[in-house]
């Protein structure tokens, strides 16, 4: 897929060091935007216990500020470990999923994730769904690759901090807002990680995963986000398990479908679909317990195929059948049986999703658990539950109660929770504003290029002066450049793989500069002994749609002329026998107006992708902006 | 139980939703589309493509092109040019330097030199030249900026030093002179299209351009694939109008279809290489009149070439290779072939040389009293890794 895979390695030591400064600096912004509300917190709590009196003006307000922060401990009391204020599956969602995503958020901080999610999650899991699904997935999968420190740190801190706000929210709006949040980014990462689940992609099953973890996580969030009052009654709890035994039978029935390799533990000699898929988790770096259990069960697949789908298929039809049913008692069986199946699945076939270190979650079977369990316990709520009231003051009484000459009142009177919750969602957002700044650029972080070229040379060298022919036949010398910044390189008109690269990055470059591109010359010199007359240099323009960029120069020149200058620039060139491509070293340099080199940069391409591309022309104008600052 | 739905009717939904979950995915892989750059022909109702292993012989020596090294699509695979300079029985690597040529060479000669076209590859998208007129010891740059064919006989030159090239999307370019192409100074002739439209191209229904050539008159002319059967597509250029060169298929090809695979120039005429229906024909002018070859059973044809005086040789799939001598000459299967052979070329004497690749290794065997022997291995310097 075009654009989505930066091709750099995951292991990139440039860009994990990025990517764990980055998670450094915004974890220590994190801790301090924390201990600064809880400060303020206990500073307005202590100045409003302790104030002797108030105002006539002011005391009315306060009563307001009462009612409501009277509402919100009193809420915030109740909730307490899902005390009796809370639906007991409500609160085994917020807990259960608060956890996941905090799971999830620290699987996101491993070191290849930053440079290595496109190519080692996105790209793979798209890999066999339909055109326009790698189209959509290619579009986000890009924008992560052109900025992956700051999508990596984002995701981090955003799943962090859902689940945290999960977590402390208790009742009232803050878990409802948190539900809202976990369905969006949860929408997110199942459109543009899981390439929607793989749901359009042939091997569809149950078993791997199907329909995505994050799916689960989306219809949990939509459950937390709902009033409480939809908790007291049975009616949520059917709903649920209806949904799940439609689901089960669904997968049932997939699970069974003919033709689909699941019913053969091999197939001529070669492993089957499910065989497969075992024999691929063993191979995935993690204890040796846990692959000498996978290698066993794989062993046992491979010779009762059949059984074991058979067995599969009977389960999650009958699954099917009882969460349909809604009947209490055999939905409590059921569910305490469908736990310990999907376990199983999650130890045997999931291989617990997040080995390897490349692993973003737990996969699908614990969050799957979690909204069936949830909806018995929904279908069986205890009697206090039932009675218990909704959840305090609705939204336009606590809009009406808010008012700015309220603020420190409602702060002093916030409870531990709402506080927690706030900075939860400060969390998020310290973690999404970078990532949303960076998008809003269309280039590439620079950060790709350092990794490739591991950095450049500064220098205040007089640059050795040139005489050349310039691609229209005019002579052009260094001196005649006096005054603008100069960026040159060398490049062979005939060459195949990096030179066209190069050029291309060179005319984003003078494009990025826009109106300064007036002062700044992109210079190529012809790096090839043999292929160096003007015919090629203009071939070459013509091929990269050089031509009409005005400010773009390729020179060239005798073959002496040529080679005192590359020479003198530290520039080995010479024909490789047998085929093969003039071969020669990837340099630009930085020339000031004042004909000084400022930089050296490598100017091997790397992968030539589209961000590492964008990403040198960054480099290279950032370059040219410091050396027209010097002029 | 859900209110308003009754069991059945909730075990239906789970059926329809299941099914359209299966429905979507279980869908087969879609199938990769294939080249056949390096590949060979086959017979087939359609257009083939010509492979670019081939050997022509010049007043300088007799060259051969193979592919060596590793894969192309790790951009491993790098074609080699190999002379064996006239009065001598040793190959040695001719290959010329400065481009990376893992998109092929096309070679074309006059008596007095050899123009060889760099195919692009990868970000290249125009085709540098190189001429020598020593035997491969000293190349002069050139250019074609277009991407030139995929086939063995997509560029020609006569020894005036006119040039044709036959482009990859059927136009065909003329540069005046030797100089004029080295200046990359080509000019259009015609194009597919063109040329389809024309009076002879309706008769044979062209479907696509696979050789380029010079006549006895050094008019250009092209060759290439009819829909129409029993017509053979060879065209020439009379004074700017294209005409049938009057290439007739005998009766018994008269419903099949053709393809010319090889178009050359001999002393006073021209050689072709047809594929009609399953056989393989070799066709003779003298200028004016064409004489026509028995047929030869048809493999996959993994190379063809011509040799002297018309004579034409084939390099068959399963070790199978084939010569006829030229005109009123029938075709002779030669001993199996050794393993590995990518071409076969004139051998001194009037015998055939097989060249066979193993990886970077060429060995160069030679038809002798019946039985090929080994008379020579070059260990040809392929920089793995260059082009990637």
């Amino acid at each position: 897929m075009p654009g989505m895979n930066s091709g750099l390695s995951p292991d990139d030591p440039t860009l994990v060091a990025a990517f764990r400064t980055a998670l450094l600096h915004q974890g220590t912004i994190a801790l301090i935007a924390v201990v600064f509300l809880w400060l303020v917190w206990a500073t307005a709590r202590t100045w409003r216990l302790t104030a002797p009196s108030a105002t006539p003006s002011t005391r009315g307000a306060a009563s307001e500020a009462e009612v409501t922060a009277d509402t919100t401990e009193a809420d915030a009391g109740k909730s307490e470990r899902g005390g009796p204020g809370e639906a007991r599956g409500r609160w085994l969602l917020r807990i259960g999923f608060g956890v996941l995503w905090i799971l999830d958020g620290i699987l996101q901080a491993q070191p290849k994730m930053a440079a290595g999610l496109p190519s080692l999650v996105i790209e793979p899991t798209a890999a066999n769904s339909p055109a326009w699904v790698q189209h959509l997935v290619n579009w986000g999968g890009t924008i992560w690759s052109y900025h992956p420190i700051q999508a990596g740190a984002a995701s981090v801190w955003i799943q962090v901090g859902i689940g945290a706000w999960l977590i402390v929210g208790g009742r009232g709006p803050w878990p409802r807002l948190a539900g809202a949040a976990s369905v969006g980014w949860g929408l997110i990462v199942w459109v543009f990680g899981e390439s929607f689940g793989g749901i359009f992609a042939p091997g569809l099953s149950w078993l791997t995963g199907a329909p995505g973890g994050v799916l689960f996580y989306v219809a949990a969030g939509a459950l937390i986000a709902l009033p409480e009052g939809a908790w007291r009654s049975p009616r949520l709890g059917r709903l649920v398990l209806a949904g799940s035994g439609i689901f089960f039978t669904g997968m049932a029935v997939l699970q069974a479908w003919p033709g689909r390799g699941f019913w053969q533990g091999t197939v001529h000699g070669r492993p089957g679909s499910l065989t497969g898929m075992v024999q691929s988790m063993v191979s995935t770096s993690q204890p040796r317990f846990l692959s000498a259990l996978l290698a066993r069960f794989s062993s046992f697949v491979a010779g009762h195929g059949f059984a074991v789908n058979l067995v599969v298929v009977i389960v999650l039809a009958v699954l099917g059948a009882i969460f349909l049913t809604g009947r209490p008692r055999l939905v409590r069986y059921a569910v305490w049986f469908g736990i310990a199946f999907c376990l199983a699945d999650w130890v045997l076939v999931q291989d617990l999703g997040f080995l390897g270190g490349a692993g973003t979650d737990p996969n699908s079977m614990i969050p799957m658990a979690l909204l069936f369990s949830a909806g018995y316990l929904a279908l069986t709520p205890l009697p206090q539950e039932s009675a218990g009231d909704t959840a305090g003051a609705s939204w336009s009484q606590r809009l009406r109660a808010f008012r700015p000459r309220m603020l420190g009142g409602m702060v002093a009177s916030a409870s531990a929770r709402s506080v927690a919750a706030v900075a939860a969602v400060a969390v998020i957002v310290l973690g999404a504003a970078p990532m949303a700044s960076a998008t809003a650029n269309r280039s590439a972080d620079p950060i790709l290029a350092l990794a490739i070229e591991g950095g450049s040379t500064s220098l205040d060298l007089p640059a050795p002066g040139f005489s050349l022919t310039n691609q229209d036949g005019r002579a052009v010398t260094l001196a005649s450049l006096h005054g603008k910044v100069v960026l040159m390189t060398f490049l062979d008109p005939v060459c195949t793989t990096d030179c066209p690269i190069i050029a291309q990055e060179f005319k984003q470059t003078g494009e990025l500069l826009g109106a300064k591109d007036k002062d700044v010359a992109l210079v190529a010199i012809v790096a090839n002994p043999t292929y160096r007359s003007a015919a090629f240099t203009q071939a070459f323009d013509r091929q990269e749609g050089l031509a009409g960029v005005p400010n773009w120069l390729y020179l060239t020149g005798s073959l002496s002329q040529l080679g005192a200058v590359w020479r003198q620039y530290g520039v080995s060139v010479q024909n490789l026998p047998a085929g093969a491509m003039s071969a020669h070293n990837d340099l630009a340099v930085v020339i000031d107006g004042s004909g000084n080199i400022r930089e050296e940069v490598g100017a091997d391409p790397g992968p030539g992708t589209m961000s590492t591309k964008s990403s040198f022309s960054v480099l290279l104008s950032q370059y040219a902006r410091q050396a027209l600052g010097r002029s | 139980m859900i209110s308003g739905f009754s069991g059945w009717a909730r075990a239906a939904l789970a059926l329809a939703c299941a099914g359209l979950v299966a429905g979507c995915g279980s869908g087969s892989p879609r199938a990769s589309g294939s080249g056949s750059r390096n590949g060979s022909v086959t017979p087939s109702a359609s257009a083939v493509a010509v492979p670019l292993s081939t050997s022509l012989v010049t007043a300088q020596g007799t060259w051969a092109i193979a592919v060596m090294g590793g894969s192309a699509a790790s951009a491993n695979n790098f074609w080699q040019l190999f002379v064996r300079p006239a009065g001598t029985s040793q190959w040695s690597l001719a290959t010329p330097p400065g481009v990376a040529d893992n998109g092929g060479l096309v070679a074309a000669g006059t008596p007095a030199s050899l123009v060889i076209g760099f195919r692009p590859s990868q970000n290249l998208a125009f085709s540098p030249l190189a001429t020598s007129t020593d035997a491969g010891r000293n190349w002069t740059p050139g250019l074609l900026d277009a991407d030139l064919g995929n086939e063995s006989g997509a560029l020609a030159v006569d020894p005036s030093g006119q040039a044709l090239a036959l482009l990859q999307d059927g136009t065909i370019q003329t540069a005046p002179t030797a100089g004029a192409a080295g200046a990359g100074q080509w000019s259009e002739l015609t194009t597919r299209q063109a040329l389809a439209a024309s009076t002879p191209g309706r008769t044979c229904g062209l479907q696509a351009l696979d050789a380029v050539s010079f006549g006895p008159d050094k008019t250009p002319m092209v060759a290439g694939s009819c829909e129409r059967p029993g017509v053979a597509g060879v065209f020439t250029d009379t004074r700017g109008t294209w005409q049938s060169a009057g290439l007739a298929l005998p009766a018994a090809y008269r419903g099949d279809r053709a393809q010319v695979l090889g178009l050359a120039a001999t002393s006073g005429g021209n050689v072709a290489l047809l594929l009609a229906g399953d056989s393989l024909l070799g066709a003779w002018s003298n200028g004016t009149h064409w004489s026509v070859s028995a047929p030869v059973a048809v493999g996959a044809v993994r190379a063809s070439g011509f040799g002297t005086g018309g004579s034409m040789w084939l390099l068959l799939s399963g070790g199978h290779a084939e010569t006829i001598s030229g005109t009123g000459g029938s075709w002779q299967a030669l001993p199996a072939v050794p393993a590995g052979t990518a071409t076969l070329a004139p051998g001194p004497g009037g015998s055939y040389d097989a060249l066979a690749v193993a990886g970077s290794k060429l060995t160069v065997w030679r038809l002798a009293r019946g039985a090929w022997a080994q008379v020579q291995r070059i260990n040809v310097p392929i920089e793995y890794g260059s082009s990637s």
